[in-house]
C-alpha cells in the first residue's frame, strides 16, 4: 500500500507530457460532446431540405446556413467558456465567438473552440484579481460591467483578427492544393484535404478548386477523379465506425446516428466534431482519403459531376457506366483503412490512459458504486483515489448557501490540519468546473449533480458541515499527504 | 460580522404549526427591511418541496435559502428560535432557523465564514440552545466571533 502512495505522489507532483496531452484531449471532448445533438439536428435538416437533398425546400433551407454559422460555433464557445470560467465564462466565450463568426464567411468551429475557453479564462482571471475587493452592494454592477467592458474588447479583437487569418488560411490551402495537383500524385491531396475539411473549409476547397478542375476534365473525357478527392464518404464512415466500437462511452452512443446522416445523408460535417475532440484521428482520415484516391486512380474511376451532398447515393448516381467497381472499391478501401488506423489510435489512447492514470479507474469504480445505489466513501482500499486531489467543489442548488457554508467549513478544517494546495470552492451545481476532482453534494441533489458530472467522483452527504463522510475525506487527504 | 447582520433580525417564539410557517416567520425581518421580497420566500419554500430538507445543515439547524431570481435586493440573514422544534421533511426536527438571502454566490462570504465558525463549535451550539431572547443570542454569537 505504501508503495502505491509513493507512486501516486510522484505522478501527482510531476505530470508527464503525455498526461498533459490527455488532459487537453479530455477538455476538447467535453467541449464538443455535449453539443453533438445540435450537429445532428443540423445534419438532418441539411440532408433533407437543401437543393440537392431528399426533400428540397427552399424556405426551410434558409435555416441551414445560419444554424451552422451561428448556432453551432456559439454552442462550442459557450461550452468551452463555461468549462473554464463557469456561467460568466460562458457569456464571455460567446461574446468572443460572435465576433469571429461575423468576421468570417466560413463556419468558425476551430476559432470558437479557442476563443470560448479564452474568454472564460479572461473573466476568471479578472474575477480573481478583484476578489474580495468590491464594496458590499456593488457586486452586481461590477459583475455585469466587467463582462460588458472586457467583452467589448474581446469582440473588437476577435472581429478584426479573424478576417485576415481566414483569408491567409484560404490562400495557403489553395496554393498548396494547386502545387500538389501539379505533381500529378493525387493521393497527396489528402494531406491538405482532410485537415482543411475538418476546419470547415470543405466547401471552399471542393467548390472553389476541385469542382472547376473536375468540370474541365469532364468536358474533355466525360468524367473526373477530382470530384472524388475530397468528397469520398468512406474515410468519415471508417472513422465513425471506429468511434462506434472503440470510442468512449458517449461517443459510442452517438456515433451510429452520425453515420446515418454522414454516409447516407452525405453531410460530412457530422464527423468533424469527432476529429476535433481526438485530433490525432486526423491521421486515420488522411490515410483513408489517400487510399481512396489511390484506388480511384488505379481503376481510372471518376464521377460525372460534383456529388453534393457527398452521400453514397449521390456517388452511385453520378458514376458513369463501367466505373462502378472503381468507385465502390475506392469508398470501401477508404472506409477500411480509416477504420483500422482510427481504431488503433483510439485503442492506443485508451490503453495509455489506463496505465498512466489511475484516476480513470477510480472514477469507473465510484460510478459502479453509485449504480449500486450506495455511494460510500470508505476505508483503506479507496485511499489511492484521493491522492491526486487538488480541487474539491461543494455544490448545491443556488451555489450561495449550503455549498458556501460547506466549502468554508471544510477549508477551515483543511487549514487546521495543515493541508495546503487543495482548492475548495462552492458553486451552483451546473457551474462547478469539470476538472473538479471531487464533487460534494447533498444526497437529495445527487441525480442533478450526476447529470453535470458524469465522470467525477461525487461524495454525497447528509449535511454540509459535520457529515461523517467529510471527516473521512479529511482523514484520507491527511493520510495521503504524509 | 454575523452579529451585525443579525441585529434587529432575531425572533424567538414558542412554536409554529409547520416548517413552511417557520420559513415565513423567520424571513419576516428580511422582508420588512427590504432585503428580500415575497417571491424569495416562495422560492425558499418551493426549494424544500423540490429538493427535500437539505437546508437542514446540521441537526436542529436549518438555513432556508434559494437562488436569487430577482427576489433578493441585499444580502442578509435573520434568525428564528423556536422553543418547540418543528418537523422538516424527512423527519428532521429543527429549532433554529437562519434565513439566508444572498444576492449572488460570492458577496456574503464573510457572513458564511462566521456562521461556519459558529456551527462547528459544540459549545456555541449548546449556548444557542439555551438562549431565549435576542440579547442572549446576540451575546453568544458575539462571543464566538
Amino acid at each position: 500500500m505504501s508503495n502505491q502512495f509513493a507512486n501516486n505522489q510522484a505522478t501527482a507532483s510531476k505530470p508527464s507530457v503525455r498526461a498533459k496531452i490527455q488532459a487537453m484531449g479530455g477538455f476538447l471532448t467535453n467541449m464538443v460532446l455535449p453539443n453533438i445533438g445540435a450537429f445532428i439536428a443540423w445534419g438532418i435538416l441539411t440532408a433533407l431540405v437543401i437543393e440537392t437533398g431528399w426533400l428540397p425546400n427552399a424556405h426551410l433551407a434558409e435555416m441551414v446556413g445560419p444554424t451552422i454559422t451561428y448556432l453551432l460555433p456559439l454552442l462550442l464557445a459557450y461550452t468551452g467558456g463555461r468549462m473554464v470560467g463557469g456561467q460568466r465564462g460562458a457569456v464571455m466565450g460567446s461574446i468572443g465567438a460572435i465576433g469571429l463568426i461575423i468576421g468570417s464567411d466560413i463556419p468558425m468551429f476551430l476559432g470558437a473552440m479557442i476563443i470560448g475557453p479564452f474568454g472564460g479564462w479572461v473573466i476568471k482571471r479578472f474575477d480573481k484579481l478583484i476578489e474580495n475587493k468590491i464594496r458590499a452592494g456593488f457586486e452586481m454592477v461590477v459583475n455585469n460591467f466587467s463582462i460588458g467592458i472586457l467583452g467589448f474588447f474581446l469582440l473588437l479583437l476577435s472581429y478584426t483578427v479573424i478576417g485576415p487569418v481566414i483569408s491567409a488560411a484560404n490562400g495557403f490551402v489553395t496554393s498548396a492544393i494547386e502545387a500538389l495537383v501539379a505533381t500529378g500524385f493525387l493521393p497527396l491531396l489528402s494531406l491538405i484535404n482532410e485537415p482543411a475539411k475538418v476546419l470547415f473549409l470543405n466547401n471552399v476547397i471542393d467548390q472553389g478548386i476541385y469542382y472547376p478542375l473536375g468540370m474541365q476534365e469532364t468536358l474533355e473525357v466525360g468524367k473526373s477523379i477530382y470530384f472524388t478527392v475530397a468528397s469520398n464518404p468512406g474515410p468519415g464512415l471508417g472513422l465513425l465506425l471506429a468511434f462506434t466500437f472503440f470510442g468512449n462511452k458517449t461517443s459510442r452512443r452517438t456515433a451510429p446516428g452520425a453515420i446515418i446522416i454522414h454516409f447516407f445523408g452525405g453531410i460530412h460535417e457530422l464527423y468533424f466534431p469527432y476529429v476535433l475532440m481526438k485530433p490525432l484521428t486526423i491521421l486515420g482520415m488522411i490515410a483513408g482519403g489517400m487510399s481512396g484516391i489511390a484506388t480511384f486512380q488505379l481503376f481510372g474511376a471518376g464521377l460525372v459531376a460534383g456529388p453534393s451532398p457527398g452521400s453514397i447515393f449521390a456517388y452511385l448516381a453520378l458514376t458513369p457506366r463501367g466505373n462502378f467497381t472503381g468507385i465502390i472499391l475506392g469508398v470501401l478501401v477508404a472506409t477500411i483503412v480509416s477504420f483500422i488506423v482510427t481504431s488503433l489510435i483510439l485503442k492506443f489512447e485508451k490503453s495509455s490512459d489506463e496505465d498512466d492514470d489511475q484516476l480513470t479507474e477510480s472514477i469507473e469504480r465510484s460510478k459502479t458504486m453509485k449504480s449500486e445505489g450506495k455511494q460510500i466513501y470508505s476505508s483503506s482500499d479507496d485511499s489511492a483515489k484521493t491522492s491526486a486531489v487538488n480541487k474539491i467543489s461543494f455544490v448545491c442548488d443556488a451555489g450561495a448557501g449550503s455549498s458556501a457554508l460547506g466549502a468554508t467549513t471544510f477549508r477551515k478544517k483543511l487549514q487546521k490540519a495543515d493541508l495546503n494546495g487543495i482548492e475548495v470552492k462552492h458553486y451552483r451545481i451546473e457551474d462547478a468546473p469539470q476538472d473538479s476532482d471531487i464533487i460534494v453534494v447533498h444526497k437529495n441533489l445527487l441525480d442533478r449533480a450526476r447529470m453535470t458530472f458524469k465522470d467525477q467522483k461525487i461524495i454525497t452527504i447528509d449535511n454540509y458541515i459535520g457529515d461523517p463522510k467529510l471527516e473521512e475525506l479529511l482523514q484520507q487527504l491527511a493520510k495521503n499527504n504524509h | 460580522m454575523l452579529s451585525q447582520y443579525l441585529t434587529g433580525n432575531i425572533a424567538c417564539v414558542d412554536s409554529v404549526t409547520s416548517w413552511e410557517e417557520s420559513i415565513r416567520l423567520g424571513a419576516a425581518p428580511l422582508l420588512k427591511n427590504g432585503n428580500i421580497n415575497e417571491s424569495y420566500i416562495d422560492d425558499m419554500i418551493a426549494n424544500v418541496h423540490e429538493f427535500g430538507s437539505y437546508i437542514v445543515i446540521i441537526p436542529g439547524v436549518a438555513m432556508p435559502h434559494a437562488q436569487n431570481k430577482g427576489g433578493v435586493n441585499k444580502s442578509g440573514m435573520s434568525l428564528l428560535k423556536l422553543t418547540e422544534p418543528v418537523m422538516y421533511p424527512e423527519e428532521k426536527a429543527v429549532n433554529l432557523i437562519m434565513v439566508l438571502g444572498a444576492v449572488d454566490s460570492n458577496g456574503h462570504l464573510d457572513l458564511i465564514s462566521d456562521l461556519s465558525t459558529l456551527l462547528v463549535d459544540d459549545d456555541v451550539l449548546q449556548a444557542l440552545e439555551q438562549a431565549k431572547t435576542e440579547t442572549e443570542i446576540l451575546h453568544v454569537i458575539k462571543q464566538a466571533e
